[in-house]
This record gives C-alpha cells, sequence and structure tokens, in this order.
C-alpha cells in the first residue's frame, strides 16, 4: 500500500458569510518528504488554507486529509502529528519563554526535552524573560521552536521567517531541508519567490482564492522573469536585445536599457552587452505581481 | 492530559489577581466584623430601618430581619449583595475572559491548533472559572468562621456554608454563562454584557416582584430569586440553588457545543 501522502484536498472551498470567496476548489496534494512553498500575495487564501487544515475554521465544501486523517472527523488526530506556526504568532504576554514552552509542551500531552533544548540553542532563544518583553525576532524562535519540539509529521508554517533576522532565516532553512530529509514534511507559506525558492521543492502559487501553478522550484525559476537594466557608456542599438528568446524590451533611452526576461534569456543578454561598453548591469528577480501576470499569460496563452 | 493543562494556566494566569481578590474581601469582612459590636442590639436602627419605604426594603433585604442580630447583620451587609455582586463581577469577568478574551487577543488559535478538542477545551476553561470562584467564596467563609467567635455573630455553621454554596453557585450560573456568550460569537464586550445584564435584571425582578405585580411572573427568571435573600437568617433554600446549579451546568454544556461548530476569529 502507498504511503498516505502529507497533505491532501479535493475541492477545499471557503466561503465567508460576508461572502469573499477566500478560497475556491483547492485540489492539492502534497507529498511527505518535501518541503511545499505555499506563494501568493497578502489576502490570496494561504492562512485561509491552513486554518482550514488545522480545523480552526470550517470548509463551506470539499474536505481536507492529513496522513490520511479527515481535518473535519479526524481533526484532533490529525493535529497530533502536526507542528503549527501562526501567521500572527500570539503567545501569552505574562509568561516567560521557558513557561510557555512547558506548558503548550503539556498541553500536547508531552514532547521530546532534548529535542527542545537542542532546537533552543539552536535558535538561542531568550527564555529567562517575559514574552512581553521580547522582540518579533525572539517570539517567532519560540513559535518556531513549540512548532517542531515534539517531532511532527507534517509542519505547517505561516510566514514563518517573518520578524527574523538573516542568520536565524538561515537556520530556520536548514531546519526545515533536514525535516524533510528525515522523510517529514514541510508545508510553508510565503510571500515572497525568494524565500521559497531558497527552502522549498515544489511551490504552489495562490490568487485570489485560487490555486494557478503548481511547479517545481527549478522549472519556475526558469519561467519567472527578471528585471534587467543595463547603462552603457554611449547610446545603443537595443534591437539585438529584443531578439533574444524571451526577452521583452521596457524602455530604451539612449545608453539605458531595460528589460525583463526569463533566465535562459541572461546568457544572450550578456552577450550582446559585451559588444558595448557597460557602466552597470543590474538583474533583479521581478516582483510577485509580475511573476503571476507571467503566470497569466501563459495559461491564457495554453486557452 | 492536554485539556488539564488548560486548568492550570487559566489559574496560573489569575495567581495574582486571586490574592487581591481575596486579601479584599476578608479585609471588607473583617471591617464588618469589627464594626458589629457597636451595633449589636440597638433598637434605634432596628426602628429606623422600619421607617424606609416598603420598595427599599425589599430590594436592599431589609424586611423581616433584624439588622442588629449577628445574621441579619451580615445577610443585609454581605450576602444580599455585596457578596454576590462582588462574586459576580469576579466570575464574569474569568468567565469573558477565558474565551472570547483569548480569541480576542488572537491567543486561542495556537491553543486550538494543539490537539485539544473544542467540547475539552471549553469545560477545562470552564473548570478554572469555577476555581477562581471557589477559592475566593472558601476565603470569605473561612474569614465569617474566624471573625464570628471573636465579634460574637452567632452564626450557624450549616447556614453559612450553605449561603456561601449559594453565592458561589449565582456565581458558577454567571460565570459560564459568560463563557457560552463567547463560545457563540465572538468578542469579549458581548460576553461581558450579557450576563451582567442578566444577573441586574435578575436582582431587580427579584427585590421588586413582591411590590411591583406585573413583574411576578417573571420571578423564575431570576437567579436571585432561585437563591433566595437572607439565608443566615431564613435559611437557605437548597432547592433554588440546586436549579441554579443545573442552570449553570447547561450553560457550560451549551459553551462546548456552540464552540465547536463556529469558525474561529482569527487576528
Amino acid at each position: 500500500m502507498a504511503e498516505p501522502p502529507a497533505i491532501e484536498t479535493r475541492g477545499l472551498s471557503k466561503t465567508y458569510p460576508n461572502g469573499v470567496r477566500a478560497l475556491v476548489d483547492l485540489d492539492l496534494r502534497v507529498e511527505r518528504g518535501e518541503v511545499f512553498g505555499y506563494l501568493g500575495p497578502n489576502g490570496a487564501g494561504k492562512s485561509t488554507t491552513i486554518r482550514l487544515l488545522l480545523d480552526l475554521i470550517r470548509p463551506t465544501a470539499g474536505a481536507a486529509a492529513i496522513l490520511d486523517f479527515d481535518t473535519r472527523a479526524d481533526s484532533t488526530a490529525a493535529r497530533r502529528h502536526v507542528g503549527y506556526l501562526p501567521g500572527d504568532l500570539r503567545l501569552n504576554d505574562r509568561l516567560t519563554g521557558q513557561e510557555q514552552l512547558d506548558s503548550l509542551a503539556r498541553l500536547r500531552g508531552g514532547a521530546d526535552a532534548d529535542l527542545r533544548e537542542r532546537l533552543v540553542r539552536r535558535f538561542d532563544c531568550v527564555l529567562d524573560r517575559p514574552i512581553r518583553e521580547l522582540s518579533k525576532g525572539n517570539r517567532q524562535k519560540l513559535g518556531i521552536v513549540q512548532a517542531v519540539m515534539h517531532r511532527p509529521e507534517v509542519l505547517i508554517l505561516d510566514e514563518p521567517t517573518g520578524g527574523l533576522d538573516p542568520i536565524n532565516q538561515s537556520e530556520f532553512r536548514s531546519l526545515a531541508r533536514e525535516t524533510a530529509g528525515e522523510g517529514r514534511t514541510v508545508f510553508l507559506s510565503s510571500h515572497s519567490l525568494e524565500e521559497v525558492q531558497r527552502v522549498a521543492d515544489r511551490v504552489g502559487i495562490i490568487r485570489s482564492g485560487r490555486l494557478i501553478d503548481v511547479d517545481s522550484v527549478e522549472s519556475l525559476r526558469e519561467r519567472s522573469l527578471r528585471r534587467v537594466t543595463i547603462r552603457f557608456a554611449e547610446p545603443v542599438d537595443p534591437t539585438p536585445f529584443a531578439a533574444v528568446e524571451g526577452v521583452r524590451l521596457q524602455s530604451a533611452d539612449g545608453a539605458l536599457l531595460r528589460l525583463s526576461a526569463p533566465e535562459p534569456a541572461m546568457d544572450g543578454i550578456v552577450k550582446a552587452a559585451a559588444r558595448h561598453r557597460v557602466v552597470d548591469f543590474v538583474s533583479e528577480p521581478a516582483d510577485l505581481e509580475e511573476i503571476f501576470l507571467e503566470l497569466y499569460r501563459e495559461n491564457d496563452g495554453r486557452g | 492530559m492536554g485539556a488539564a493543562e488548560l486548568v492550570r494556566r487559566g489559574l496560573g494566569d489569575r495567581t495574582r489577581a486571586l490574592i487581591g481578590w481575596s486579601v479584599g474581601i476578608a479585609a471588607y469582612i473583617a471591617l464588618l466584623a469589627a464594626t458589629f459590636p457597636s451595633l449589636e442590639g440597638s433598637d434605634e436602627l432596628d426602628e429606623l430601618i422600619e421607617d424606609y419605604p416598603q420598595a427599599l426594603k425589599e430590594l436592599f433585604g431589609l424586611s423581616d430581619i433584624s439588622l442588629t442580630t449577628g445574621p441579619g447583620y451580615m445577610d443585609t451587609e454581605l450576602f444580599n449583595l455585596m457578596l454576590p455582586l462582588l462574586v459576580l463581577v469576579l466570575a464574569i469577568g474569568a468567565g469573558s475572559r477565558t474565551l472570547a478574551g483569548e480569541e480576542d487577543a488572537g491567543r486561542l488559535e495556537l491553543l486550538l491548533a494543539y490537539p485539544v478538542r473544542r467540547r475539552s477545551a471549553v469545560p477545562a476553561k470552564g473548570i478554572a472559572v469555577g476555581l477562581e470562584i471557589a477559592i475566593v467564596s472558601a476565603v470569605a467563609f473561612l474569614a465569617l468562621a474566624a471573625f464570628d467567635p471573636l465579634v460574637g455573630l452567632d452564626l450557624d455553621g450549616g447556614r453559612l456554608a450553605g449561603a456561601m454554596l449559594g453565592v458561589a453557585v449565582l456565581g458558577l450560573l454567571h460565570g459560564w454563562l459568560a463563557l457560552a456568550v463567547g463560545a457563540a460569537r465572538p468578542g469579549r464586550a458581548r460576553a461581558l454584557a450579557v450576563p451582567a445584564g442578566f444577573a441586574v435584571a435578575g436582582y431587580l425582578v427579584n427585590g421588586l416582584q413582591e411590590l411591583v405585580s406585573w413583574l411576578e411572573p417573571f420571578r423564575f427568571l431570576s437567579s436571585f430569586w432561585w437563591v433566595g435573600q437572607s439565608p443566615l437568617s431564613t435559611g437557605v433554600k437548597y432547592d433554588g440553588v440546586l436549579v441554579v446549579g443545573v442552570a449553570a451546568a447547561v450553560a457550560l454544556f451549551a459553551a462546548a457545543l456552540l464552540l465547536e461548530r463556529r469558525d474561529l476569529q482569527v487576528p
């Protein structure tokens, strides 16, 4: 018998009483052992999906399962295998970090004390001060520890790196990779393609409550556009640049050239630029909205 | 089990508040006890109250009891208004804070994402509220029992325990009602206002129903009527206390069901 997927949803939908369709007909399958990035702008339905999985809110249609436990009928069993970090983490401000983690461990009915100790050291958590005195980053670290400290099979993290400094972000990413390496599953939401690309195997892209694409990070990277700005020493002819496969000319103003281009086109652009004297060359990832527009164009193209 | 942690946490967060309440109530009782010897047996006071308008006497439970005996004094000064009022403020505050308040603050999301059933989380929070009431009631009982021999209040031990039970059960009903209102819909303001309004209405109906005839049919809706007034002088209405206790249990049961069926409000 095949192992059940870590997360599976079928036609999962949520329409709020005020008529807002926060999630529409979501069919998603997250395999065990992968880091799945759930990407979308704010208000796209990421947190709604996650809260449906945790039975905090109830679907208006469809169903979901975590490790084959239905998230409605067997919600407690499902949640036993889940570690969750809310997008807007609120802890008990009066408790110290230590007391908060103790309390949450008892609420779960036990946690691995050694593992917790290692995590606390790894993220350099502040345990002896009341949580109300902690910075957002230090609270977030406690949030990560409480989500992981019982070795859950499925980790569900809503915008996990919010407030973390770069060192802890990188520590978090290696934690996520290790977790997946052990055959466990990480489902994380983010509004940053950069962040998701660094850690995820696959990415699901959601916008206005609809999943518009699921793809491997590799092919998403190839498809996603860069914004390229090149400044030359003297005015240049933009035609050879526009001729490179996939390149769109945004503006050509004498010596200043603005292009949008997918990754495979970069080589052609650099070679065309090399024929002139280059003053500056900037290539930056397009923001999420541009990637969405590109994806929409592709989807429209397919009919 | 997991839900037991909610009881523990619920009380743990309230340690300092409970110490404050206990000290305050014990001090108030000490003050009353210290004043009693100067009033004891003073006919003038009884005559003064005799001349009060009947409506006032009904409302404050002054009819047919003597202020100058220990039980009558403690009934009017403590059990007919002040102690139920204090316990209700504590209970409604606790009942609305523990669920609706936690939800407003966004702290319920993480707890309910843990493998805890909502229908066990609600009773656990109900127990924590009940323990707050029990602690403060026990302190009041002990304070009265301690001062009684010192100033000669001459209270009946059984009646005193029953009277305290009546007050505690009133607190339980309103505290668990606050829990149920918070379970039905998010928002602490409503969870405070509904039981507070119910308490005030119940108190007025009970105080005035003998004078205002159209209120009389509504007396069954007043938890104060069921528990009765002046328990130290006239005896404890245990059947009424039981009715209020059952109503409280119904409120808690409803709270568990109501929270189970709705979406959690998230920040």
